[in-house]
């Protein structure tokens, strides 16, 4: 007896959103990268079809990270002293995206300096995020942002109490935000809102929901993105922006992954827990929706876009 | 260009004409003649204060948005809108005449005694004189003996009470007044007087004037806002009308942190003379005006939350912060003066009305009492927009009721420069969208000492309307205005400067006063939604919305849903009743029959608890924005937004 599987038909879908810009369009950027524009949920092929798949970014730092796993130095070597090298590194690795954070100690010159360093390494779009502290944010994002007039960068993070400057200076020169919020679908809509109303087209925000590693939360943001995305396919328009996560981020701070020595002999080798939380971190993301997913460690770049093209092409 | 003549007359019946052309507008020519319109908003239609009555000629009106339809007949119009096409005569009235025309605007009604209200019927209380035989060797009867016979034979009483402390004063009083005694008598059972026993609540020697007040209190104990009225029982009038911020808000801020602390060693008797403090206070203080003395007070009827009246009691709270919220007592019975400690008659009445449950309670069945809500044919909602944002949602047939903490900001606490509604408070402010200066009105007309909640309310929307605020709640310091400026408690926005203030301080409302209101807002609005939700009923289909709290007399139901405060359903549903709990207790003071309905009322609501499951912070989140995340529910703030950006 032929099973007819039952069909959603959903009235909204996901914005595209274009990161970078080519020679052609007013960049330097080799290629471009769009997300965005599905009309289902996530790898439900046979209702709609995933017109952009997700891509992964790697996240470097404008100096090098005295607080990282000593397994990401081991992986990343002498590269990490020198964005553009650490860059270049991360393109053969298989980023699709470049994110470059930005930190404390940078002045503004040191700021514009190692993004067009980057900028030069690689032809990747790419993503550039303030240190976190509101008025340093601003202090480095402005002059980012006019001296990369053009490229379609990406600024972050752009936060409730903390948009506006940011939020105006991405208008000015043409680029992209990503705006974070701290898990609540409601604080998500509410920034799209009063980004919106600053005038920013809504194709340029990329939405960051907030998550949790494995073991610590990611139920919770898994949920919350869910959440968003059946908003955004109800048709509510104020949360149809693409999602972008930091899966390494947030596993490369749980014990699990940092610490190899003082653990349960049971918990098994190092580094292969390290990898493996940092990709099922990003798997579970990838599957709740995910568009854009930060990564540290290549091997686990390696097995999310493996992970990526299994799912896009079953 | 044509030139029409244009009349204007004053309030004193004065006369100017001016000059003006096609095409203008009355605001205009009102400037060009000297004579003064408020025009606050800055002239967009948007505050109605520059309303004028059109007695001849013809105009045109580009907005007619606040006027009602029996205005407008009647040549009603907002010069700011208002376009000339002729010759016109305008007629210029008084300000404080405006504010009742406007169909945005609702003023609490007056107190009245209730319609019928009939001493001798009604109430439980009432003056007798006796005569009683004089004692002698031929009758050595004892004198309470004596006075029991009196009541038996003069008014068929056959079981009457009294009390230790009045037995010790029988003696004296009855011989001071040479055996004519004044008795104030309570009926336990106001149903079956003739068989109910009596107890008595006060002696006075001699026959005291029948019509003389016989003085009873209505007391509401707020959270935040302590309400009393003295009442003239034989005449049904409230006297006085007092209110203070209850004493016990120094130790905490809403129920649950003043049941933590009464929880502590002498918490609790901290606590209860503290309340005690403001209501003797109060009682003080109403007393004086009437030229009576507390002790003259025979009757006492208390309205509150459950918190407040466990806590004047003196009876351990603790349990209705604990799941499963178990109050000790939701009915307490009939005590006396003494008892509670209320500086009255030692043998008053004192009636706690009955609550529902622990986070509803005596003031939300009395404010259903008085909101008329149980007598309701359509479907009617009723918020207190208190401490505790307590909701029904009912009509005569069946009512439930929710209840979640908001906090005091609305009746001024917990903001800065806040206050009760009172003399120097600010009730209504509107922006200049131009210049960003406010227009205000102060309660009383002097100088402004803070702002009330109806003050705050009007604000916070004109500082979104003008974009001083976004709909966060960020106060935009990008605004060309010295006004808005980085405070000592971030980014803020000036009210009044120093020199036109009270204080010669600045009053100010900063971005935490903001994010304080905001949250009040959020919980009472997610509260009634979410009732509403819970009994599968929309709020547009919601046929009155009546509206209780400490707000003063005044509220302005256009701002209240531009904060999104108030759901976006037309105007005319709105009824504004002022504090509805004292109300309650008035009309349950005055007849027993009102006393009987509360109860009735208390046993008939089905409250529900919006603790349950995560959907009421999910509601909550939603609201914490201006209006509202989910703008499709404010078609009518969306639109005047869009219009004045």
């Amino acid at each position: 007896m032929p099973i007819e599987i039952p069909k959603d038909k959903w009235p909204g879908s996901i914005r595209k959103v274009t990161l970078g810009a080519t020679a052609a369009e007013g960049g330097t950027r080799a290629k471009t990268v769009t997300v965005g524009g599905q009309a289902t949920m996530p790898y439900l092929h046979f209702e709609a079809p995933t017109p952009n798949q997700p891509v992964v970014a790697i996240e470097i730092k404008s100096r090098k990270p005295e607080d990282w796993s000593p397994l990401l130095a081991e992986v990343w070597g002498e590269a990490m002293a020198d964005p553009a090298k650490w860059a270049k590194a991360a393109e053969a690795a298989g980023a699709d995206l470049i994110v470059l954070a930005l930190t404390l100690a940078d002045t503004p010159d040191d700021a514009v300096k190692a993004v067009k360093s980057v900028l030069g390494a690689t032809g990747l779009p790419v993503i550039v995020w303030g240190p976190g502290q509101a008025e340093k944010d601003n202090e480095l994002l402005v002059p980012v942002a006019e001296a990369a007039k053009g490229e379609k960068l990406v600024l972050g993070l752009c936060e409730d109490k903390n948009y506006r400057t940011i939020v105006a200076t991405a208008m000015a020169n043409g680029h992209l935000i990503q705006c974070r919020t701290p898990m609540d679908v409601n604080l998500a809509k509410q920034l799209n809102i009063l980004i919106t109303d600053m005038g920013l087209p809504a194709d340029r925000i990329l939405m960051d929901p907030t998550t949790g590693a494995l073991g610590y939360g990611i139920e919770y943001g898994y949920s919350v993105m869910e959440r968003l995305r059946l908003a955004a396919l109800q048709g509510d328009s104020m949360t149809q922006m693409p999602l972008i996560v930091t899966p390494g981020f947030e596993a490369w701070k749980a014990k699990e992954s940092k610490v190899g020595e003082g653990v349960p002999a049971a918990w098994g080798n190092w580094k292969e827990r390290a990898v493996h939380w940092e990709t099922l971190t990003a798997a579970a993301l990838m599957e709740s929706g995910a568009d854009i997913l930060i990564l540290r460690h290549p091997e686990s770049v390696k097995r999310i876009k493996a992970a990526i093209s299994e799912l896009v092409t079953a | 260009m044509t030139n029409h003549t244009i009349t204007f007359t004053l309030a004193d019946s004065k006369t100017v004409t001016v000059q003006a052309r096609t095409g203008s507008l009355l605001s205009e020519a009102a400037r060009q003649a000297g004579v003064e319109i408020g025009q606050p908003c800055g002239g967009q239609g948007r505050c109605g204060r520059c309303l004028v009555q059109v007695t001849a000629g013809p105009v045109r009106r580009r907005s007619t948005l606040r006027l009602a339809n029996e205005d407008i007949q009647q040549g009603f119009a907002l010069a700011c809108q208002t376009v000339i096409e002729g010759d016109a005569a305008v007629f210029v009235p008084p300000q404080e005449k405006i504010e009742r025309r406007l169909t945005t605007d609702r003023v609490a009604a007056e107190v009245s005694v209730p319609a019928g209200y009939e001493y001798s019927h009604a109430q439980t209380v009432r003056r007798v004189h006796l005569t009683l035989k004089s004692p002698s060797m031929d009758d050595q009867t004892d004198d309470w003996s004596r006075l029991q016979t009196a009541l038996r034979t003069q008014l068929g009483i056959n079981d009457t009470g009294i009390s230790l402390g009045l037995m010790q004063k029988i003696s004296a009083i009855l011989r001071e007044g040479e055996w004519r005694v004044t008795a104030i008598l309570a009926t336990m059972n106001p149903e079956t007087p003739e068989t109910s026993p009596t107890r008595i609540v006060a002696l006075q020697p001699g026959h005291v004037d029948e019509y003389s007040p016989l003085w009873g209190i209505a007391v509401d104990i707020g959270t935040t806002t302590v309400s009393l009225w003295l009442v003239d029982l034989v005449s049904g009038q409230a006297r006085a009308q007092v209110a203070e911020y209850n004493g016990q808000i120094a130790r905490g801020e809403d129920v649950i942190s003043r049941i933590v602390y009464a929880g502590k060693d002498g918490g609790a008797d901290e606590m209860r003379s503290l309340v005690l403090g403001t209501i003797n206070g109060l009682l003080e203080t109403a007393c004086k005006r009437v030229k009576a003395s507390p002790q003259e007070v025979v009757k006492a009827a208390i309205s509150g939350n459950s918190t407040m009246i466990h806590l004047l009691l003196g009876i351990p709270a603790g349990n209705i912060r604990l799941s499963p919220f178990i109050t000790a007592v939701n009915h307490p019975p009939l005590l006396t003066g003494i008892e509670t400690g209320l500086a009255i008659a030692t043998d008053a009445i004192v009636d706690c009305l009955p609550g529902v449950a622990s986070y509803v309670g005596a003031d939300i069945t009395a404010g259903v009492l008085s909101s008329g809500l149980n007598n309701a044919e359509e479907v009617t909602l009723f918020l207190d927009v208190g401490t505790n944002g307590e909701t029904v949602l009912g009509n005569r047939d069946w009512l439930v009721t929710c209840a979640c903490s908001a906090g005091p900001a609305f009746e001024g606490a917990g903001v800065i420069h806040g206050m009760r509604a009172t003399a120097g408070a600010i009730e209504e402010v509107w922006i200049n969208s131009e210049t960003y200066e406010p227009g205000l009105r102060v309660i009383g007309g002097g100088k402004p000492k803070g702002i009330c909640g109806s003050g705050l309310i009007s604000l916070l929307a004109e500082m979104l309307l003008t974009g001083i605020l976004d709909k966060g709640g960020n106060v935009a310091l990008t605004v060309n205005s010295k006004r808005v400026r980085e405070g000592d408690h971030g980014p803020e926005y000036v009210v009044v400067w120093g020199a036109e203030t009270e204080t010669g301080q600045d009053i100010v409302i900063s971005h935490v006063d903001v994010d304080n209101l905001m949250r009040a807002k959020a919980a009472i609005y997610a509260g009634f939604t979410m009732l509403a939700q819970q009994v599968d009923f929309k709020l547009e289909d919601v046929h009155k919305i009546l509206i209780g709290g400490s707000f003063g007399k005044y509220i302005n139901v256009e701002k209240a849903v531009q904060i999104g405060l108030l759901p976006d359903v037309p105007w005319e549903r709105f009824e504004f009743l002022g504090n509805t709990s004292v109300r309650g207790a008035y009309y349950a003071l005055l007849d027993w029959r009102e006393r009987e309905n509360i109860r009735q009322i208390a046993s008939r609501m089905t409250y529900i608890e919006l603790s349950a499951d995560n959907t009421f912070y999910d509601a909550f989140m939603s609201a914490m924005f201006l209006p509202h995340t989910d703008m499709d529910k404010f078609p009518s703030v969306s639109a005047a937004l869009n219009k004045s950006s």
